[in-house]
Formats: C-alpha cells, structure tokens, sequence
C-alpha cells in the first residue's frame, strides 16, 4: 500500500514544484538552473525508482464519487511510456538550459515545463479513463504557455490554434469517458476491455460509432488528418518544446490514450472488422501520406520535420488500429525509435537555429562541413527516421508490416504499401537535407559551428541511443510482447 | 573460413574510411590499389573455401545479417572485385581533373562494401540491407561533381531506387508471412499449404518486388533514373553504376525469383507473363532510345537499359537454358559496359569531347582506347567469338519453350540490329571519318599507362570469357539441378 | 417542538434583507450601507447554513407559516435541503460579489446615489431568498416584481445615457415576463381556486386525471414557462442582457447574471415539482420543449458569445447560453436530469460571479476600457484577477476539477436513458465545450499576453479583492471536486420537493 502511494509522488512534485516556480524569483540563472535541474533530474529518478520497485497495485488518490475516482497505477504498459518520458526529458532539461538564454522569460518557461512533466507522467500512471481524461486535458493547459512562449502575434495565433484543436479533441474525448462511465464503470484498465459484455449486448453499433468519435478525439493530440493543423502551427514554439513535447510527450500522449483506449477500455474483439476500424485505417494512412508529402513540400526545417511526425504518428495509429496484439507491439516499437529518432532531429535543428538563426533548407549550403556533429547526428537520425537498415526506424516499420500483413486485413495490404510510399517520400525530404548540407551546389557556404556541449551532449547520447536500440532490439522487443500480451 | 567473409565484407569500409582521411593522392591511391588487390585475393581465397553459412548479428528472432557463398555469389563476387580494382585503377588518372577525391574514394570502398554484402547475403532482410546501402553509399559518386543536374539527379536516383527497394520490401513483408524462412533456399521457400488459395496475392506481391527490384536494374516502368544519373557521375563511378550496381538488382531478381518463390511455382503466372513484357519492352525501347540519343554517355546509359533487361528476360524465362544465358549476359554486360563507359571517360578526360557527331577521327587521335571501344562494342551486339554472342545464344534457346519468348527472340534481333545502329557508326566515324576529312590538324592524345591498363586487361578478360565459357557453365549445373 | 426556532429561519433570513434595504435608507454615508450589506448577506449565509445542516441530518422539508395562520389567509414558506443549499450558496456569492466589486461601485455610482444602489441590493437579495422560500405563488409574483424593479435600478447606476436605454429595455422584457406570468397565475387561480403551491397541486392532479380543464390547463402552462423563461433570459428572450450588463456595474452584472437569473429558474423548478407535478409535465410535453429550447439556447448562446468584441457582453452571452444547459437538464425529464440542472444553478452562479468580479477588476486595471482586446496584459498588472478570470474561463470550458466539468459530467450521465436523448445531450455538450472553449480561450490569452508598450495599472487591486478572488476559486475547486455530497444534498432536496 505504502508502495502504491508513492507512486504519486513524480506527478504532484512537479506540478507543485512548478507552480513554486512561477511566484518565486531567481536573481541569477545559474541558480534557476541548479534548481531545474535538481528537480527534473530527482523527479526522473523518482519516477523511474516507482516504475521498477512497484507492484501493479492501484492506488485510489481520492474519490469524487463512487463511480469516479482519481486512481493511479503502474502497469507495463505505464512502465513503458513513463521510462520513456523521463529520460528524455532530463535530457532535454539540459539542452534547454543553453538554448533558453535566447529565448528569455526562462523562469516561466521552465515552471510549465516542470509542470508538463508531472501531467505526463499522470498521465502515464492513470489507472482509469477518467484520470487519463483530467491529465489529457491538464496536458493541453500546461503546455499553452510553453507553445506561446513568445508571446508575439504569431505564437499567439499558434497558442490559439493549439487550444482550439486540443478543446475539440477533449470534447469528443469526453463523449467516449461517458460511454466508458455508462457501459463498464470507471473501472482500472485491462488489457483486452473493461466494458461489461451485458451491458455491451445490443450496443455494439453504437459503442463502435463511440470509439471512433474518441479515438478521431485523441486522434487531434496524435495529429490524425484532419485534425493535424496545429502541429507545424506550433513549431513556433521553442525548440526544447516542439522535440519534446510535439514530438514526444504530448502527442504520443494522445497515442498513449489510442492504445488505453483500444486495447484496455473498449477491447480489439469489439472493433476488429467494424467499418470503423477500416475509416481509421484509412484517415491513419491518408495522415501518412499526407504527412510525408506536406514535408517534402515545406522549406523551413523545423516545420518539415514537425510534418513528419504527423506521418509518423500515423504509422502509430496504423498498428494500433490493427487490433492485435502484434499490431499493438509494433506501435509500442516505433512509438519509442521515433521518439528518440524525431528528438534528435529537431535538436540538430534546434542547434542550427539557435547559432545559425538559418531555418530554411535553402540557407544551410554546405553546413555540414562548419557543424559536423550535429549533422553527423541528423544524418543518424534521419537515417533512422527512413527506415534503412540497420538503422531503428527499419525494425519499427518491419514489426508494423509484418504484423499488417499477419492480421490479414485486405486493408493492412494496402497500409503495408503506404509505409512503403511513405518511406520514399521520407527519405527524399530527409536526404534532400542533408545533400544539401554535405553536397551543396559548388559556391555555397553557409556558416556556423557546433554549439557547445549542453546541446551537443544530448544530441550525441540520443543519437547513439538510436543505434544502440536498432542493433539490439531484442530485449525492448521482449519488453514490449509482454505488454502487449505476446508470451 | 568466416574471417574471409568478415574481411571481403569489412576491408573494404577500414580501407575506405582512411582513405578518407589521407590528403596525399599518391598515398592514397596506393592504399585503395593495395586494398583492392587484396580484396581480389580474398576473393580468390573465399571462392577455394566457400562459407555456407556465417551469422554476423542477430537483431531479433526473424530478423539477422546473414552470409554465405554459393555458386551465383562467387561469380558476383569475382566479377565485382575484378571490376572495382580496374575502374579503381582508371580513377587514379581520371580523378585529376575532379574535386574532392578523398570523398569519393571513401564512398567508392564503401559500395564495394554494400555490394560484397548483397552478393553474399544469405537471406532477404540481409539482402535488403545491403542493397540499401548499395543505394544510399553510391549516391555520393553520382551527385561528386556537385553541380545542380548532379544533385537533381543524385536524388532522382535516390529515390527511384528508395522506391524500388521499398517495393522489395513490401514483398519480403508478405514472404515473411507466406515462407518458411527468409533465408535463401534454392527451389523455393513458401510454405505451400498457406499459399494455396493466395496465389493471386502472392503473385501480385512477386510482380510488384520485379517492379521494384527492376528499378535498379533499369526495367520500365521503373527507368527514368538510369539516363540521368549514370552520364552525370565521373566516368569510373558511371562505369560501374552501369556494368555493376545495375546488376545488383538482378541478383536481388534471381535470389527472390529462384530462391524464395521458386520457378516451379511462378512458371506459367499472369506474373511471369508481365514481367517478360516488361523485360522485352524494356530492351526495345532502351535500344530505340540509344539510337536516338546523341550524347555519348547517355547512349550508353540506355544501352544499359536495354541490355540488362536481355538479361531479366533470360531470367523470367524460367528455364535452365534461360538462367545460363542470363547470368553470362551478365558478366559480359558488366565488362562490355564497363570498357564502353571508360573508354567514353578517356575521350571525354582527354579531348572534351562529349556528343558522338563529335567523334570524327577520333581513332587517328586515341587508336587504342577506340579498339577497346570496337571490341567491347562488338561484343554488346553479340557477333562471335565474342561473349555476348554466347549469352544471346543461350537465351534465345532458353526462349523457345515460351510463347512470349518468341516474341522475346525477335526484339533480340531488332535490338542488335539497333545495337549496332548505334555503337557501329561511331566507329566507323572514328575510324573512317571520310576523304574530306583534314588529318593534319589532329594531334596524337592517346590515354597514359594508368588508363589504358585496366581497359587492356577488360578486353583480355572479355575475350577470353567469350572463347571459354564452359567452366562458368560447368559451375553451374550443380545449382541448376537444385534449382529446376 | 424543539427544533420549532430553526424553522423560523427562513422567515428572518427574507425579513433581514428586506429590513436591511430600509435601514439602508436611513443611512447617511456608501460605505456604511456595504458594511450592512455585508453584514446581512452574511448572517444569512450563517442561518442557511445552520438551516441546511439541520434539515438535511432530519432528511425533512417543512412549511412554516407566517404568523401561523392557516392558508388561505396566512403566508406560507417552505425549506428543504435544496432550498437552504441555494439560498446558502447565494448568499455567500452575494456576499463575495459585493466586496469584490465595491471600488467600482464606489467609483462609477452617480456619488450621492451609492446608498440607493446598497438598497437596490438588499431588496434583490430579499426577492431572491423569497422566491426560493416561497410556498406561494402569488407571493412569489409579488416577490418577481420587487427583483425587476430592483434589477432595473442596478442596471442603472451608472446613471449614464447607455445604461439608462438599457434599463428600460431590461424593464420591457422583465415586465413583459412578468405580466405574462400574471395572467398565467390568474387563470390558475380560476381554474384551482388556490394560491398555495401544494392546494394547487392536488387540484392539478385531479383535474389533469379527469381530463377537464385540458385546454386553459395547456394555457395556463404555456403563460407561467414563458413569463419565466422571459425573466431567466433563456434563448430567444435573452435580448436584453448583454446591454444592461456591459452598462452596468461589474457587481451588479454578476448578481444579475449570476444569481437573479437562477431565482427564476429556482422558481421554474418549484413550479415543476409543486404546481404542475412531474405528471403533467410530462402529459403536456412541457420536457420536451424546454430541451429544444435549451440546446438551441446553449448553442446560439456561445455562437453570439464568440462573435462579440466586449467582455462583459462576451459573458452575458455565456450566462445565455450555460441557462441553456440548465434548461436541458430540466428538459432530459428524470430526477438524474433535475439534480444536474440544480448543480449546475450554483456552479454557474458561482463562475459567473466570479468572471464579472474578476472581469471588472481587470477593466479598472486597465483603464475602464471593456474590450477584450484593451485586456492585453491586464493579468500580469493584476495576477490574482488573472488568475481567477482564468480560473472561471476554465470551468466555463468544463476542465476537470473544476466545477463546470462535474455539472457536465452529471448532464451527460443523467441523459442515459435513450439512445437518442444521449447522442444528442452529448453532441451539444461537445459542441458547446469547444464554442465555449473558443470564446473564453482568446481571452484568457489575451489577459496574459505581452501588452503593447509599458503599462502601468491604472488601479491597483486591494487586500480585501485578493480575498475575494481566492474565496471564489476555493468555492469553485470545492464545486469540482467535492461534488458528491452537494449532489446527495440536492437529490435529497429535489426527493422531499416532489
């Protein structure tokens, strides 16, 4: 029992911690950042202490009424996304340190990021729908400030967009916690559904109509087209907050919610072969697509890349929506490589902007040359991010496509083809980039060098994660069947 | 002997990445001599004592890198390193008038990596990687000369061959399911209790990876690529992107064609049928194409269209005969277009000259390197002794059990007919340019030692291959038995 | 009997406002007449409470006659858990809205008239605490009108051009509602013979059963919803509150807006339980109409809200629309329906308190400027408006914890029944959660934003304003997160009602 009380201690201290942070003023930054850094780094290590030291007890953190309580819970699946998130955002904690001082307002900017930290990793921990619910919507509130960091018209515009899209989502979100309230109770997730067969009994049109509306809700935190506006919209924000958070934590959060969803509320038996399932599986492979092409059409870099992870998100969505449990492993796979994968990028991006000021494709001839661990690093990433062999991105997409083709849905043919379509148009805008960075057209010579090692660090340790993941992917592999229910 | 297998597949890259970082050409150029020397004798040395099977990395339980030499592999092998230390040879000379050497003699080992690996990979997703590689590794020689139709081609190039692999792929996901194993068995590796009543899928699945392993080897529809980015290269790389790399696809053919589906299962296809159009289209209008064309490079960039696809047409015959003939097409392709192509470079290096109506006399000026040319030319036509009538031979034998391989026998002959058409003029205009022409003004340019080595020895080789083609196809009829 | 002195307390807590808007006559100074508003609003949250705590460990309603004379001569009121909670709650925001808002009311007053204004407060407040008490109906007309003419003299405080057209518009719709409720009243008193709720009752139910009387019966409900859809500015009626709260002060729109409203709809409720019967309620369809209109309500509501360019305008059409909401629990039929609309009542009266106290303050702070793009940056000069007007905006949204996420929580729940019922109570709740989310969101970002060159506050937020504002989010978390017990509360309340 006492175990499982502890459990809320890496959610509350942040967000507590956080909103210390917003009234209390530091004079010196060196002391803003021991303090951030102490905190992150605790909270990390706190929160990986529970994961690895808890039993799978849910802890009842208090209840509103008999139906509806706030319950925490560490399970595998929870174990996974939480490890995942902490490491990154210690990681990330530090590369913000050195590229926060252009930026500026760096207190408050780091209190909201502490706070996300803590909605994350509530997020993560919930035990049932309605406290994945609260901290979905938590999520939204306290990463506003982070997106708007700035505070001029644009981000501001972006701030809008953001909320707007993340209320939309919610609202539809909320229609499904409701139906999940009516026909199975609040109850603690399971892997296979919580829903009551009798209940269900006669309300399986309806519950599936329910499904698809909450997932196309989460699907706005995943970027499912059409609701994927706001994500290049948002590459306004600072760079720490697009790699972690639009690359990470808030929308594999919305993917996070999908897998609760689908695998552990409503349960695959209700949805496999329903038309719903088959409209998901195409938006999931239009928002592919689309994402890819959108990527290869857009110049500025980090907006490029913020395309990108739509598409990759999609590849998410498309093995979870397979509804398997194969289908789910593969999700799990590329969820974590395109995590680290999408990370690196944007701080390779990140690192070009912050000392170059350059943002465009066009402006970075022959970079390569002046920042060449940065680019070595991108170059990783990328490759990555393509799929090549022995690169991480091959084995994820490998899993999804081998599990499409296992399930034998008609339709998972045609996804295995799109992953294919979209691999090319991943490496033509990921290889474009870098041709243009190590082969510029002869004259051009854009200028910069490496930034120091706050920002190099982080690139370098995730880049090499990236090759240490591909090139022994069994025990992750073996983790992931487990929670996915593959012995 | 694993250790030969390790270091046919792992000099190559040690050597590449000092090279690399050498400054001195001289240095640099004797270290890349010496490596590719060696790699000739390992070669050698791994051909005595073949591997059957070498695990170097296990990813996951379906998934790891896996060699092994057998009889196709040898002749790729040895074929390849051949090719590499002459073109290498050549380079040296050429490279002069280029920039960033180091560059390219890294990227130039590093193919020779990805291809040691694809002609000794044991399955599919080993297969794959190397051919990615292949593809990724070589870019580099096609954008080297940096200037805006190199990078646009480099990426046309990229992504054709992205494509195409991918395509590949997309088949390797649906063997998985449908197979055994992914490892390469000779007569198929389906499992035949799932593939009954999925026949149409997995023959669907079987066209699409031809489509796609065929981009490589400059199949239509899949082609486009191949006019504009082998001329752009320099020279050697455009040599070897053309006699080699393009063949890289066509082992990816045979291995998915006779090691994973399995002829017996394919003969007789809807799959089979398109493919061999496909095939017979191809050389047709890669010929027609040539013809047309009249810069140099790029004839004989279609030309390679044309004649790799003889030898995807031998291939989807799907007989004993039809494999023979593909597989010497291959190596003497490999040498005819690699002497072509370096022969066009050494005109180019010395004189500048580009377009084929610029040729008249030429063979006053480079006598040598245009006999070189003569004979490689030759044997791209097929007129005996030389190799290519041999190859032809045997596939329009291979041919005549197929009805559409009638049809095949008779593109053969238009397009050496076209063939001719557009190597023999160049020739003659060499040779022969005509009464009125001035000789006076011409000034001797013939090609220094470096240069003409390599093509000397091509020649030798290509001849003597044409003369005696019996122990290639001795070794062969063990695998034919396994494989029919 | 022992307890008989708690049953008094309703009886004192109407007597002690009303007195105190005659004794406010007699003083001479603002200031002392808030400090007796204050006192009064406060001692009745103290009896509520008292009463509250009492009547639901008794789990008992009660009629208490005024000076004991049986109907139908005596004056009857009635309290049971449901009534002592609102008339608490009420109180309470009262007293909140009041303090929050006094600068501005000492600052924007004609001067010499602050006085009358404190009397107009405590009359409203009287009304308020009768129409929930009342167990008469036509006390609780005559209690209707003393709030429309008190209502109409907050509209018009401020004594300038505008918020006198507004006032008299406000005065048209409200007499309009009256009257029709009037005549509704007339004709229910021919038809039963009766003025006391629970006499008219009897004899409804009787003569709904009989099936004499169908027509004036149909008549007589359409008149009395209508007269207090009228006076609750459900949609379309709601014409005249977005000019009388933009002109009137931030106080006096909130208890407008926030609390006036809701005895209305206090009063349709009792209506529903103790004139008419859920019987014939159903019988007549009244339900169902009330749903339509609420939902169109809760829509159009939040369409006009997010067209409108001045914040206090902006909020009046939010209470448009969130009266929607309230109407459509009435209209879902079951008990599940009621006791969300009634949980909904006070977690809109006390956000929308709040956003019209902290909407003000953030006015003063820049400036008295009431658009919404003269915010910018108002929160950082004045955090704890900021924080608050954040805090209101977020519930408005419906975000869990706080308390407009526990009432949609409950709408949702409570509309289980049918199929068709459900899908279309959530789709509106969807719906009108991004329109709500649409229109609050820009503001709130507004209020935080960088403003455009140095500002400096133009008045800077006192000690007792902060107090305020935290006692207004405390009673919001309350709202959100202890929600169970004020929801047994009322379902106890709503069980003894009918």
């Amino acid at each position: 029992m006492l175990d499982s009380v502890l459990t809320i201690i890496p959610v509350l201290f942040p967000v507590l911690t956080g909103a210390g942070l917003l009234t209390f003023r530091f004079k010196e930054r060196k002391t803003l950042y021991f303090w951030v850094a102490g905190i992150v780094v605790l909270n990390a290590l706190a929160a990986l202490l529970m994961i690895f030291t808890h039993g799978a007890e849910p802890f009842v953190l208090f209840s509103f009424t008999d139906t509806l309580a706030f319950v925490f819970r560490v399970d595998s699946l929870s174990a996974f996304f939480g490890t995942m998130v902490s490491i990154l955002w210690v990681l990330t904690t530090f590369y913000a340190f050195e590229y926060m001082k252009h930026e500026g307002h760096e207190q408050r900017f780091f209190a909201f990021f502490i706070m996300a930290f803590g909605v994350v990793l509530g997020l993560a921990f919930a035990g049932n729908m309605f406290t994945l619910y609260v901290f979905y919507e938590f999520l939204t509130l306290s990463t506003i400030p982070l997106v708007m960091h700035a505070m001029d018209g644009k981000a501001r515009h972006a701030g809008k967009t953001y909320i707007i899209y993340m209320m939309a989502g919610a609202s539809l979100a909320f229609i499904g916690f409701i139906f999940i309230c009516l026909y199975g109770g609040n109850e603690l997730f399971t892997l296979g559904g919580t829903l009551d067969p009798m209940l269900v009994k006669g309300n399986e049109e309806l519950l599936r109509f329910v499904f698809l509306l909450t997932f196309l809700g989460f699907g706005v935190k995943a970027a499912l087209f059409p609701f994927s506006h706001w994500l290049p919209a948002a590459s306004v924000a600072p760079t720490p907050v697009t790699a972690l958070l639009h690359a990470v934590a808030v929308v594999k959060s919305g993917i996070f919610a999908m897998i609760r969803l689908t695998y552990f509320s409503f349960g695959t038996e209700l949805i496999s072969g329903s038309w719903e399932q088959s409209f998901l599986l195409i938006l999931a492979m239009v928002t592919i697509l689309y994402g890819s092409i959108m990527a290869l059409r857009t110049p500025h870099i980090k907006r490029r890349f913020a395309y990108s992870t739509i598409s990759n998100l999609s590849y998410i969505i498309f093995g979870i929506l397979l509804c398997t449990p194969q289908g789910m492993s593969a999700a799990l796979l590329h969820l974590i490589y395109h995590a680290l994968i999408k990370i690196t990028l944007f701080f390779a991006a990140g690192a070009i902007l912050y000392k170059t000021h350059k943002e465009y494709i066009y402006e970075i001839g022959g970079l390569a040359r002046k920042m060449p661990i940065v680019f070595g690093c991108m170059a990783v990433a990328s490759f990555g991010l393509i799929g090549v062999p022995p690169f991480a991105g091959f084995f994820s997409k490998w899993a999804l496509a081998t599990a499409a083709v296992d399930s034998g849905n008609p339709l998972a043919y045609v996804g295995v083809m799109v992953l294919i379509l979209s691999a090319l148009l991943t490496a033509l805008y990921c290889i474009s980039l870098l041709v243009k960075a190590y082969f510029p057209p002869k004259g051009e010579q854009a200028d910069g060098h490496d930034p120091n090692w706050l920002m190099c660090a982080p690139l370098i340790i995730l880049s090499a994660a990236t090759i240490v993941v591909a090139l022994y992917p069994q025990p992750l592999l073996q983790a992931i069947n487990l929670i996915a229910g593959i012995s | 002997m694993e250790v030969l297998c390790l270091t046919a597949l792992f000099l190559p890259v040690l050597t590449g990445f000092i090279t690399g970082c050498l400054k001195q050409d001289k240095l640099r150029n004797s270290v890349v001599l010496i490596s590719l020397l060696m790699q000739v004798l390992v070669v050698l040395m791994l051909i005595m004592h073949p591997v059957s099977e070498f695990e170097l990395l296990r990813f996951t339980d379906s998934i790891a890198l896996v060699f092994g030499v057998d009889v196709i592999s040898m002749i790729f092998l040895l074929l390849i390193s051949v090719l590499w230390l002459m073109a290498a040879i050549y380079s040296f000379e050429y490279m002069k008038h280029e920039d960033h050497r180091p560059r390219y003699y890294l990227f130039y080992m590093l193919t020779l990596a990805a291809l040691m690996g694809l002609s000794m990979a044991k399955n599919l997703v080993t297969m794959y990687l190397c051919y990615e590689m292949m593809t990724l590794l070589s870019v580099p020689l096609v954008l080297h000369t940096q200037s805006k139709e190199a990078i646009s081609a480099g990426l046309k190039y990229l992504g054709y061959s992205v494509f195409g692999a991918g395509l590949g792929l997309l088949g390797i996901f649906f063997i998985n399911h449908f197979a055994a194993t992914l490892a390469f068995v000779p007569g198929g590796s389906l499992i035949p209790e799932l593939a009954v009543g999925n026949e149409n899928l997995l023959y669907t699945v079987y066209l699409l990876m031809m489509i796609g392993f065929g981009c490589k080897a400059g199949m239509f529809p899949l082609h486009a690529w191949l006019p504009a980015a082998h001329p752009i290269a320099p020279s050697p790389a455009s040599a070897l992107l053309s006699g080699v790399i393009t063949k890289g696809g066509v082992l990816a053919i045979i291995r998915v064609t006779y090691f994973v589906f399995g002829a017996s299962f394919l003969q007789g296809s809807f799959a089979q049928t398109i493919c061999l159009g496909l095939a017979i289209f191809t050389i047709f209008m890669g010929s027609m194409l040539a013809y047309k064309e009249k810069v140099l490079k790029k004839r004989l960039a279609y030309s390679t269209v044309s004649q790799v696809s003889y030898v995807l047409f031998a291939l989807f015959l799907m007989t004993p005969l039809g494999l023979i003939g593909a597989i010497l097409q291959i190596i003497y392709h490999a040498l005819a277009k690699n002497m072509l192509f370096l022969s066009a470079g050494s005109i180019i290096y010395k004189t500048g000259l580009k377009r084929v109506d610029e040729y008249k006399g030429l063979g006053k000026q480079m006598p040598f390197v245009m006999i070189i040319f003569t004979i490689a030319s030759l044997s791209l036509i097929g007129i005996p002794p030389l190799g290519g009538f041999v190859s032809k031979w045997y596939i329009a034998q291979g041919a005549f059990s197929n009805p559409l391989g009638l049809l095949g026998i008779a593109v053969l002959m238009i397009s050496a007919l076209l063939t001719a058409g557009y190597t023999l003029p160049i020739i003659i205009d060499a040779f022969f340019p005509g009464s009125a022409f001035n000789y006076k003004k011409l000034k001797k340019k013939d090609v220094n030692i470096l240069m003409g080595l390599p093509l000397g020895i091509l020649a030798v080789i290509l001849i003597v291959c044409g003369l005696f083609p019996k122990p290639i196809m001795d070794s062969l009829t063990l695998l034919l038995s396994a494989l029919f | 009997m022992s307890i008989n002195w708690i049953h008094n307390f309703p009886f004192f807590s109407i007597f002690l406002a009303m007195l105190g808007g005659i004794l406010t006559a007699l003083l001479n100074d603002g200031k002392k007449a808030l400090r007796l508003n204050q006192l009064i609003t406060l001692i009745v949250a103290i009896l509520s409470l008292c009463l509250l705590l009492n009547v639901t460990a008794n789990n008992e309603s009660f009629t208490f006659m005024m000076g004991h004379f049986p109907a139908p001569w005596g004056n009857e009121l009635r309290a049971g858990p449901l009534e002592a909670l609102m008339a608490f709650v009420f109180s309470i925001l009262m007293f909140l809205t009041v303090t929050g808002g006094q600068r501005e009311i000492f600052s924007d007053v004609v001067s010499d008239k602050v006085k009358y204004f404190f009397i107009m407060i405590n009359l409203i407040f009287g009304s308020i605490l009768a129409l929930i008490y009342t167990n008469d109906v036509f006390t609780a007309y005559v209690f209707i009108e003393i709030n429309t003419i008190a209502s109409c003299a907050v509209v018009m405080a401020k004594g300038h051009g505008r918020s006198i057209i507004a006032s008299i518009h406000y005065l048209i719709m409200s007499s309009l509602g009256s009257g029709l409720f009037l005549i509704g009243l007339c004709l229910l008193y021919d038809i039963t013979g009766h003025l006391l709720m629970p006499n008219i009752q009897e004899q409804l139910i009787l003569l709904s059963r009989s099936g004499e009387y169908a027509l004036p019966l149909t008549v007589v409900c359409g008149l009395v919803f209508i007269g207090l859809a009228i006076k609750s500015a459900l949609f379309p009626f709601h014409t005249m509150l977005p000019n009388a709260y933009d002109n009137s002060t931030s106080a006096g729109a909130g208890i407008l807006s926030g609390l006036v409203l809701k005895s209305y709809i206090i009063l349709i409720l009792k209506f529903i339980f103790q004139v008419f019967s859920l019987e014939v309620i159903q019988a007549l369809k009244i339900e169902n109409v009330l749903f339509v209109f609420g939902i169109v309500g809760m829509i159009m509501g939040s369409i006009y809200a997010f067209r409108e360019v001045r914040i206090k305008k902006m909020l009046a059409y939010s209470s448009v629309a969130q009266i929607g909401y309230i109407f459509m629990g009435f209209g879902i039929g079951n008990m599940a329906g009621f006791t969300a609309s009634c949980f909904h009542i006070l977690a809109h009266a006390a956000t929308k308190t709040l956003l019209f106290v902290s909407a003000g303050s953030l006015i003063e702070t820049n400036g008295g400027k009431t658009g919404i793009r003269d915010l910018q940056g108002a929160g950082r000069l004045n955090p704890f408006a900021g924080v608050a007007y954040s805090v209101g905006a977020l519930s408005m949204v419906g975000i869990p914890l706080f308390a407009g996420f526990a009432s949609k929580y409950y709408f949702a729940l409570s509309a289980a029944g049918g199929k068709l019922q459900l899908s279309i109570v959530l789709t509106a709740l969807a719906v009108s959660m991004i329109l709500n989310a649409i229109y609050f969101i820009p503001t709130v970002i507004s209020i935080w934003s960088k403003p455009e060159g140095e500002i400096k506050p133009k008045a800077e937020p006192t000690f007792s304003f902060k107090c305020v504002c935290v006692a207004f989010m405390m009673i919001n978390f309350i709202l959100g997160i202890f929600f169970q017990p004020i929801i047994a509360v009322i379902e106890q309340g709503l069980r003894l009602l009918g």
